[in-house]
């Protein structure tokens, strides 16, 4: 059977492999490369994220424009969006991009096209003024526009109500301080239950860039600026002019100290190695009391979430404000971004000014219905307002409108200082190194980062 | 050189391979002596640097202990393990439906082995990790201690690639001729002894062509890691090859990560060719 | 020596063997049992401890690969590894055999070479592949990925190939010189057909290594030629994490190549075993 296969089919595959090998072009196409399918944009591509719905082909025909979507994982689906820009592939001319790296890098290197200029280009679709001005913020490099907002959302706290009740505390703290003394208490009354498979806090600590967000939300607030360098120097002119040099066993120490302490006493064993996926498990298992300071991904885990006690008591708190006065951050935004190497510009902008126009972004909020947005009107809108609490949503949109989108400094090397900054964390969590050699390690490979990049040069 | 047929026969292979190796190794090797960091625009021919940056790195030093841990841990239980397999499933009635069950995880895509064990062995909702052993007193979390997770990452890959090695020795120990064996045997040798002076003498050769795959497949695995760990606690199971990834599509240092590159196979390459001269060159 | 003879005599020997096979078994199976248990249930029972043993099964996973077209990375993966295969023996047979007809420093380097190949590590060469490829055009086609795996698989095929040629005795080839046939005609009428059963293990084994890469896969493949473990990869991380999905896709794509070691599974260790000695 084998000898047939090989001999008899060969040549035929070998023959479709060649047809294969030529791609059809349509007239005016539009490549996407995303993340998530079934989840973004499931309401143009279907949930298995190949199809094409009513909504989608209507813009098709109205624009003449095809829209290709291709999903990937949402790491590696960087490094092909990299390799792509890099070679000037031009494969993709959408490109999805995170406000805590790949906006901050792929601008400075020069492959992506700023989007000042198409402002007025297609406001049918998308109207810089109708969306929060943050999320617009956190994809600003050096004053310009570098992608609009889609997936996006702000630093909050999703708690059990019922467990905080049962140990005595009748509301959420308001600051780090108290918080550190309510998670102590419910960690003392959970022990004095016998309940072990229950933790007081769950966050994310796996290493690389993952942990960071929420790492530099933590030192922002006890800092009160970014503290990466001397004076809280957060762009390369800033650094440049007053030669800052990296601060990360000065200010920095504080925040990060307290993310690990943290983690170590109230977290789950394994929060060293957790990424959003295991903190929104944890949650909706019923396997976590606080869920912080990320809340949306406590907003995923009730979404899928099959025990009643999470469904019923889960609630929402502002971030705690830590001793600078400012609240803890984390503050992010998946936005989309135009390729320099976009062979139709305008049609390319036409492309992503729907894809985050205010009907896309109403399918979002409908399919997901977690209480996020990038639009007021959609906020106070049918949507989200018949499933939530105006209390709910009041304070998640004051966490939008609050949010100091720059919490972390904005310069080029963003992707790589996330990595090793939330591996630091990751190693000091794990006990493998302590938080002082950490944070020494941490300090001289930035030193000698920013040397090389020549920050320093006179 | 060769003029004959030989030539036409080795031509078609050298050429595919040659199209799909020389050009990258060339490439890379321009890249790892060149400054090219895609957050700083200017790409530039740098000397030695890349190299000199890589060898003073923290990371670099950690990563080849992990890496070499990682490496001689999997490999010595793989051998074990497909050796004691082999032996023990070799004889005419050994039922075949254990070794087809023993060789199943060998069509399993290491990304699936890696999530597959990642989630066994997570200590909050693992089967493994928080059900079987705090049962048996082994309260640490495998995954988020750091020589947990480099004893998780092992397991998972002698799991995932010990069939490969044990179908290798199992075909060389089917293939020692039994008049060998009864030779021996007439001058009253015990087992142990047949096992010392027929068995292992005759699968020198099958153990080394596989230690060699072996030790080249281990200096490649990725996605295995990646998935169970990303390399962590913090750098606790970051081998060399996460960090060549990392250093190219996280930190952007596409030099960097040549240089990495070409350090890894040089240093293979050196070993292996020790390793084939001594081993396996056939007689001319 | 247990297929030497009276293996096992020794009660002790015969127990040590039996509790060391049962140990593997329980250490092989329980991964590949907890998978398919898990596609079975509902995302809460897959993440229920202790683990629910029994349960009504779930097959809607299994309907979502339908639905949600994950057969299309079914037939590219099966259309990648099979035209590998193809690749990879008209490539390598020919060489291996002719390897195995040289004798000193040119047959030495050569296979040597051909060895190192697979040296190189993997994230060093993705970007200068991906050039290359992006330069010829062949980004995002399945032939790509066959390609580009053959750097992988071809090596082992004609190591595998040229220790199992060398046991063809030469007096062979020479028989057939007298009769006055040719490199290829004996080569094709009387090298190839001994070597079936080698040829259809090195066809086994080539298949799974291809069908189980990931890294060039994934860097050379977008919409249209997406493989299995690039799915499995994308769909872990999307926000709504499916284990029953994931779960489900991975059983399935062990069931091809299981079919393929099933049924040849003694043709393997046989084709291994006639050149495995020399």
């Amino acid at each position: 059977m084998l000898k047939k296969l090989l001999t008899g089919g060969s040549a035929a595959l070998v023959a479709g492999l060649l047809a294969s090998a030529a791609p059809a072009q349509a007239e005016t196409t539009i490549n996407v490369v995303g993340f998530g399918a079934g989840f973004a944009w499931a309401d143009l591509f279907g949930p298995s994220g190949t199809e094409k719905t009513q909504a989608l082909l209507d813009f098709e025909k109205k624009e003449g424009i095809v829209i290709n979507m291709e999903y990937a994982d949402e790491d590696v689906a960087r490094q092909k969006v990299l390799l792509d820009l890099v070679n000037g592939t031009g494969n993709y001319d959408l490109v999805m991009l995170g406000s805590d790296g790949a906006v901050q890098t792929y601008s400075a290197a020069g492959y992506l096209e700023p989007l000042d200029g198409y402002a007025d280009k297609a406001t049918d679709y998308f109207d810089a003024k109708k969306v929060y001005a943050p999320f617009l913020e956190a994809n600003r490099v050096d004053g310009q526009l570098w992608g609009l907002p889609y997936y996006s959302f702000g630093a909050g706290v999703l708690y059990r109500k019922d467990i905080f009740d049962k140990y005595g505390i009748t509301s959420f703290p308001k600051t780090t301080e108290e918080l550190e003394k309510a998670l102590q208490t419910v960690k003392d009354g959970l022990a004095k239950d016998g309940i072990t498979d229950v933790y007081p806090l769950t966050m994310r600590g796996a290493p690389g860039e993952e942990p960071s967000l929420d790492l530099t939300g933590f030192v922002y607030a006890y800092a009160g600026d970014s503290a990466w360098f001397e004076g809280g120097a957060d762009t390369p002119a800033k650094i440049k002019e007053t030669g800052a040099k990296p601060d990360f066993t000065g200010k920095f120490k504080p925040g990060f100290d307290t993310f690990v302490r943290w983690s170590k006493e109230f977290g789950p064993p394994g929060i060293a190695t957790h990424t959003w996926v295991d903190m929104m498990n944890l949650y909706a298992q019923g396997k976590a009391v606080v869920l912080m300071p990320s809340a949306i991904n406590g907003f995923a885990g009730l979404g899928s979430s099959e025990v009643a006690a999470v469904k019923e008591n889960s609630v929402f708190a502002p971030s705690p404000v830590g001793p600078s006065g400012k609240a803890i951050q984390s503050f992010w935004t998946f936005s989309v971004g135009m390729s320099k190497y976009a062979k139709d510009k305008e049609a390319a902008y036409k492309a992503l000014a729907f894809l985050t126009s205010q009907p896309v972004m109403e399918n979002f909020a409908t399919q997901i219905g977690w209480p996020y947005t990038t639009y007021p009107e959609i906020m106070h809108g049918p949507i989200l307002t018949g499933k939530w609490p105006k209390e709910t949503l009041d304070a998640i949109e004051a966490s939008f409108n609050d949010a100091e989108p720059h919490y972390f400094p904005y310069i080029p090397e963003l992707t790589e200082f996330m990595d090793k900054i939330g591996t630091a964390a990751s190693e000091s969590i794990s006990g493998s190194t302590t938080t002082d050699e950490a944070l020494n390690n941490l300090q001289v490979w930035a030193t000698d980062r920013m040397e090389r990049a020549g920050y320093y040069k006179k | 050189m060769l003029q004959d047929w030989r030539f036409w026969f080795l031509a078609p292979m050298v050429l595919a391979l040659g199209i799909v190796v020389l050009f990258p190794s060339g490439y890379l090797v321009w890249m790892s002596v060149t400054h090219w960091i895609v957050t700083d625009p200017s790409v530039y021919f740098d000397g030695v640097q890349n190299f000199a940056t890589l060898f003073r790195s923290a990371s670099f030093a950690s990563a080849v202990q992990v890496t070499a841990l990682y490496l001689v841990l999997s490999t010595i239980l793989m051998l074990i393990l497909a050796f004691g397999l082999a032996l023990a499933l070799s004889g005419p009635n050994s039922p075949g439906f254990i070794r087809a069950i023993v060789v199943m995880p060998l069509v399993i895509p290491p990304v699936v082995a890696g999530f597959t064990w990642r989630f066994l062995m997570n200590g909050e909702m693992g089967f493994l990790g928080a059900f079987v052993l705090p049962n048996v007193g082994i309260t640490t979390n495998m995954l988020a201690n750091p020589t947990g997770a480099l004893i998780s990452i092992v397991i998972a890959d002698v799991w995932s690639r010990t069939p490969f090695m044990f179908l290798i020795f199992l075909a060389a120990l089917q293939a020692i001729p039994r008049d060998h064996y009864e030779a021996i045997r007439l001058d009253g040798a015990s087992a142990l002894q047949e096992f010392w002076l027929v068995t292992l003498p005759m699968m020198r050769s099958a153990v080394v062509i596989a230690l060699l795959f072996r030790v080249i497949d281990a200096l490649n695995t990725f996605e295995l890691i990646y998935v169970m760990t990303k390399g962590g606690p913090g750098r606790s199971t970051q081998t060399l090859s996460l960090l060549g990834w990392k250093t190219a599509f996280q930190g952007f240092d596409f030099g960097g990560a040549a240089a990495l590159g070409v350090v890894m196979l040089v240093v293979t390459t050196v070993c292996a060719s020790i390793v084939y001269r001594r081993f396996l060159r056939m007689p001319s | 020596m247990s297929h030497s003879g009276p293996a096992g005599q020794n009660p002790f020997a015969r127990l040590g063997r039996l509790a060391f096979l049962g140990a593997t078994l329980v250490f092989v199976l329980l991964p590949i049992a907890w998978l398919a248990l898990g596609s079975l249930k509902t995302r809460n029972e897959a993440l229920a401890l202790p683990p629910k043993l029994i349960f009504t099964p779930d097959f809607s996973a299994y309907q979502k690969i339908v639905a949600q077209g994950f057969l299309g990375a079914f037939g590219n993966s099966l259309t990648i590894a099979l035209s590998n295969v193809v690749l990879t023996l008209l490539l390598g047979t020919p060489a291996a055999y002719a390897l195995t007809r040289i004798r000193g420093k040119v047959q030495d380097n050569l296979s040597f070479w051909v060895l190192s190949i697979r040296m190189a590590p993997l994230f060093a060469v993705i970007l200068p592949l991906y050039v290359l490829f992006k330069s010829i055009g062949l980004l995002d086609t399945r032939f790509a990925v066959s390609l580009a795996h053959l750097t992988i698989t071809l090596p082992l095929a004609v190591w595998m190939l040229m220790t199992y040629f060398r046991s063809v005795p030469e007096d062979l080839d020479q028989a057939a010189m007298l009769d006055g046939a040719t490199h290829l005609q004996i080569l094709l009428l009387v090298i190839v057909p001994i070597a079936r059963p080698m040829l259809a293990s090195v066809a086994i084994v080539v298949f799974i290594l291809s069908w189980n890469e990931f890294l060039l896969a994934f860097i050379l493949t977008s919409r249209g030629s997406q493989t299995v473990p690039v799915a499995v990869a994308s769909l872990a991380g999307t926000m709504s994490f499916d284990w029953p999905l994931i779960a489900a896709v991975s059983v399935c794509s062990m069931i091809p190549a299981l079919l393929f070691v099933g049924f040849a599974q003694r043709h393997i260790v046989s084709g291994l075993a006639s050149g495995a000695v020399k």
